[in-house]
């Protein structure tokens, strides 16, 4: 009995032990799947592929019922909207037209604005709220990469964390951490646009966290729109990531943050956009930015 | 024949569909403060401990370890943590129901403890890694007591059609 007693207190001991293994494995690898997970994340993706069909009709005809409640009155505050559009949309083509042709006389082709966007399905978001992931039903096969920007039509959500043949897991804005950084940008009309990382999300308030980097705090305020930065060297310039809402010090006393509300849903994604920069990555020489692990 | 390709299936069918239940779920639910996690693949064990495993079999555990690990390679990239927690308390399930008969009423109890304890389990790991900060009290409010008492739903709610195939499977394997 003592023995047997033994016996499976080692056996629990010993699972302890590849437990601590596996995590230690899983976090130094993270970001990059081996064969066996590759194999399975497919798999699975393939079925909730098919699961996903029912569940999304069904939660569309929910929703279009709460559409249709709503209809009237946005139709009225759209059209206003469109009246005034319409002349912006001219300013904007003349403004880009112009900016072609300037571009062309200094032989500037490529911008870090440019993207080439790959549409994809939500097809299941983990069950369990610790680590905010999505899984999208593009992979390797579509040209999906490691670390690219994924984004609904309102604004940035997150970025590839891994790839499998044909599905990839996006790790959410909401998820990120020291190790997960965005580097983003506010705009200002002279050369004073201000810098930092979006480097965290605040459980409480639900707002993204943008520290500010020292040189350029100078006059962040609220209501002032969040894009991400090409001097991360990844992501490309100009993807809303949201608005500023409040702005504080951070724990230390050192640096400013902002509180930046997102401005895309980041609990309802269906379809989204991933965004893969046509600009070639810059090779390891002085733009080296700060690179997202 | 069937038992042994059956019970897998469920199983997986079961963990794919935990994926796109939040999706289901209505909205204010995830906005809200209160956080709730499906265990349904948890559950789905939980009945195969109490009414399918026999005292010197240990197919519960085996699948918990299975598919704990298929779970975790597909939700959170962070191998063993579920394979680990699933397995350990779904052994400690099955050992304390030695002790009591298998009916509806044990079956609640145990299942709230084990889902208490799972989620726990799961917690302390990923406190320790890092990857969650979330104050003790607020988990236990926020998060704890909702999850038990949503998966406890989903429990009562797939007795009746879940209940009599998984007792004559189970007569069948002595």
């Amino acid at each position: 009995m003592n023995f047997f007693r033994s016996k499976k207190l080692f056996i629990i001991l010993i699972g302890f032990i590849v437990l601590v293994v596996l995590i230690g494995y899983s976090l130094n690898n993270r970001g990059h799947l081996n064969v066996g997970e590759k194999i399975v994340s497919d798999a699975v993706g393939w079925v909730q592929n098919v699961a996903q069909a029912p569940v999304t009709f069904v939660t569309d005809i929910a929703s279009n019922i709460s559409d249709f409640k709503t209809t009237y009155e946005e139709n009225q505050v759209l059209r206003e909207q469109l009246s005034q559009q319409k002349s912006v949309a001219y300013d904007l083509q003349n403004l880009e037209e112009e900016n072609e042709e300037l571009r062309s006389m200094i032989d500037m082709t490529e911008t870090a604005r440019d993207y080439e966007p790959i549409y994809a399905t939500v097809i299941a978001r983990s069950p369990e709220q610790w680590v905010n992931q999505v899984t999208i039903n593009r992979g390797e096969n579509d040209g999906v990469q490691e670390n690219m920007v994924v984004r609904t039509a309102e604004g940035m959500i997150g970025k590839v964390l891994h790839t499998s043949g044909g599905t990839a897991t996006v790790q959410l804005l909401t998820g990120f951490d020291e190790f997960n950084r965005v580097s983003a940008t506010v705009l200002r009309e002279d050369d004073s646009d201000i810098f930092g990382m979006i480097e965290g999300f605040d459980e409480e308030t639900e707002m993204l966290l943008f520290r500010i980097i020292e040189e350029s705090d100078t006059d962040i305020e609220e209501g002032d729109t969040v894009y991400s930065s090409e001097l991360g060297g990844e992501f490309p310039a100009g993807i809303t990531i949201g608005e500023v809402n409040e702005v504080v010090a951070d724990q230390y006393g050192l640096t400013r943050i902002a509180m930046v509300e997102p401005a895309a849903d980041l609990f309802d994604i269906r379809n989204v956009i991933v965004v893969n920069r046509s600009i070639d990555q810059p090779e390891d020489d002085v733009e080296e930015g700060d690179d997202e692990s | 024949m069937t038992r042994r390709v059956i019970f897998p299936l469920i199983l997986f069918v079961v963990m794919v569909l935990s994926g796109v239940a939040l999706e289901l779920l209505p909205q204010q639910l995830l906005m809200g403060t209160y956080m709730i996690v499906p265990h349904w693949l948890f559950i789905m064990l939980i009945y195969i401990a109490i009414f399918y495993d026999r005292n010197d079999t240990y197919y519960a555990v085996l699948y918990a370890l299975i598919f704990g690990l298929l779970f975790d390679i597909v939700y959170t990239g962070i191998l063993g943590v579920y394979m680990f927690s699933y397995a350990l308390v779904i052994y400690i399930v099955r050992g304390l129901k030695k002790m009591l008969q298998g009916n509806f009423y044990v079956l609640l109890i145990l299942s709230a403890f084990g889902i208490a304890l799972a989620d726990l389990s799961v917690y302390t790991v990923f406190t320790v890694i890092g990857l969650a900060d979330m104050p003790i009290e607020v988990y236990l409010l926020n998060r704890l007591v909702p999850t038990i008492l949503l998966n406890l739903l989903f429990l009562v709610l797939i007795y009746p059609l879940i209940i009599k195939p998984i007792r004559k499977w189970g007569r069948e394997l002595t």
